[in-house]
């Protein structure tokens, strides 16, 4: 798979972990330029977003490595950096 | 290239080893890593004598003992070791024993803890108080007794953990709003208009030592009908003309619903306390898990808080020396050109950065020169302002500020330059 490939099999995992670990979010309307946050996300929701969509992507990004994430995007941009 | 320090327990959390007594694969590996165990070496480090500003510790990391200075301890007002303190306290061993041998609601109350609570709360200007074992257990009994699964429970994102497991406790839905942000504590109380909610602060961050803006969040709160919780933890006892805490300091103490407190800092003993209207206190009892099923304070820990709570709130005299010795430690430390952040207390960061290898090696080095200043790292603050945190007391004098501003000086600030 190239790059672009990759990024999207991520967004996939990431909104089908949005959609179960936040009340009220349709997979269809995310758009990743957009933070968690924005979509009522609370800080354990993202962490749990986070964690479950690292585990079936089999990567492992130190948290200390996700402070300065805007958006869904970005969190899918590191997360390519880290594909094994 | 290793990237083993970049991890933090914050990443090791989830086990899938199918023996539960068993940590994850990953973590024993991380924990095996020299750097790694070099800052496990900080943690339960032994004291071997009082908490005082002068005491001494075994260093884990070359098993030295060494005479301190400590800077680290909560004995704010250094009343853990005070003479009458220790006398009731003694006086109270001899007279009740160890231990209160039961639950406060069943056996474990004694006149010392009906004392001691209603003194609080006469000084906190509440109807009742309740006494827990631990500050922990008093945030965590104090949520789970008063919210229901569906109610929200807004808290500033820089709230206490024990806050957090309070509503993880209590079912309810926990929402966080940036750190002294109005506008976005309005967001979602405007979101969450007529649902039963709740709005906890702070008195004193515990991280970065700054306030709350008080004033603002109890005319929100009162316009969207919130209660609010205030954690005084880290300033009651300490603020206010006459120590009643951060409500006082702001003069809207009689607006908050309910506030908690710690007896382990400035009281210097153990526990927490809760103060309230009579009638919350009373149906709070009835829902709280650390007040109905664990062990009550020992009434000898009672006896030494009455006293110490009666030395620090018989005048202004440990107040007025805290805030003196925090006044002259701040301005030497900005003088060195140190990042204090927002602070504005007894509680003092120096930011150091993003380097938790730097924050490592400095740490290591301040302790091998005889100051015991814990380093915070990540996950407990940003990864971008890893700090040491200090806690300036009473009991200071201005020599021991000028040699640990030595040693600050030559381990930090010079670190920072180079």
């Amino acid at each position: 798979m190239d790059i672009a490939q990759n990024k999207a099999r991520i967004v996939e995992v990431i909104k089908e972990n949005i959609v179960k670990n936040i009340d009220g979010v349709n997979k269809a309307d995310i758009d990743i330029e957009k933070s968690m946050k924005d979509y009522g996300a609370n800080s354990l929701d993202i962490i749990e977003v986070v964690s479950c969509s690292m585990r079936e992507l089999n990567l492992k990004v130190p948290r200390s490595e996700l402070t300065d994430i805007k958006n869904i995007a970005e969190l899918a941009d590191k997360f390519v950096q880290y594909l094994n | 290239m290793d990237n083993t320090m970049a991890y933090s327990l914050a990443d090791f959390n989830y086990n899938d080893n199918p023996d539960v007594l068993s940590p994850p694969a990953d973590f024993e590996k991380w924990l095996s890593h020299p750097g790694v165990q070099a800052a496990f070496s900080l943690f339960e480090q032994p004291l071997m004598s009082a908490p005082v500003i002068r005491t001494e510790v075994i260093n884990n990391f070359d098993h030295k003992r060494r005479k301190v200075i400590n800077l680290t301890s909560y004995n704010y007002l250094g009343l853990c070791t005070h003479p009458e303190v220790i006398a009731a306290a003694k006086a109270a061993l001899d007279k009740y024993g160890l231990g209160a041998s039961g639950a406060a609601l069943l056996s474990g109350t004694f006149d010392l803890h009906i004392e001691l609570a209603s003194k609080l709360a006469a000084f906190k200007e509440k109807e009742a108080c309740v006494l827990f074992s631990g500050g922990l257990a008093a945030n965590m009994g104090a949520i789970q007794g008063l919210l229901r699964k569906g109610d929200v429970f807004i808290m500033d994102e820089k709230c206490h953990k024990s806050l957090i497991d309070g509503g993880t406790l209590a079912q309810a839905r926990m929402l966080f709003f940036a750190h002294n942000d109005m506008d976005s504590l309005v967001m979602m109380l405007e979101k969450n208009k007529g649902v039963r909610t709740m709005v906890a602060v702070e008195g004193v961050y515990s991280m970065d030592g700054d306030l709350p803006k008080l004033k603002e969040t109890v005319e929100i709160c009162e316009h969207y009908h919130a209660a609010i919780y205030l954690d005084e933890a880290h300033s009651t006892f300490m603020f206010g003309k006459n120590g009643r805490g951060i409500g006082e300091h702001f003069g809207v103490e009689d607006r908050i619903g309910i506030v908690f407190g710690t007896l382990s800092k400035v009281l210097g003993g153990v526990g927490g306390f809760v103060c309230s209207k009579a009638s919350t206190i009373r149906y709070l009892k009835c829902y709280s898990s650390p007040f109905q099923f664990s062990c009550a304070l020992p009434p000898a820990i009672v006896a030494g808080v009455l006293k110490a709570l009666e030395i620090a709130t018989r005048d202004s005299t440990l107040r007025d020396k805290l805030w003196e010795n925090v006044a002259y430690f701040r301005k030497q430390l900005l003088d060195m050109d140190l990042n204090l952040g927002d602070s504005a207390s007894q509680v003092i960061p120096i930011i150091i950065g993003s380097s938790g290898e730097k924050l490592l090696s400095m740490a290591l080095e301040i302790q091998k020169r005889g100051l015991f200043l814990q380093p915070v790292d990540f996950p407990a603050v940003p990864a971008n302002a890893r700090r040491f945190r200090l806690s300036v007391s009473s009991a200071l004098t201005k020599q021991d500020i000028d040699e640990a501003c030595n040693i600050i000086h030559d381990v930090i600030a010079v670190g920072l330059k180079n």
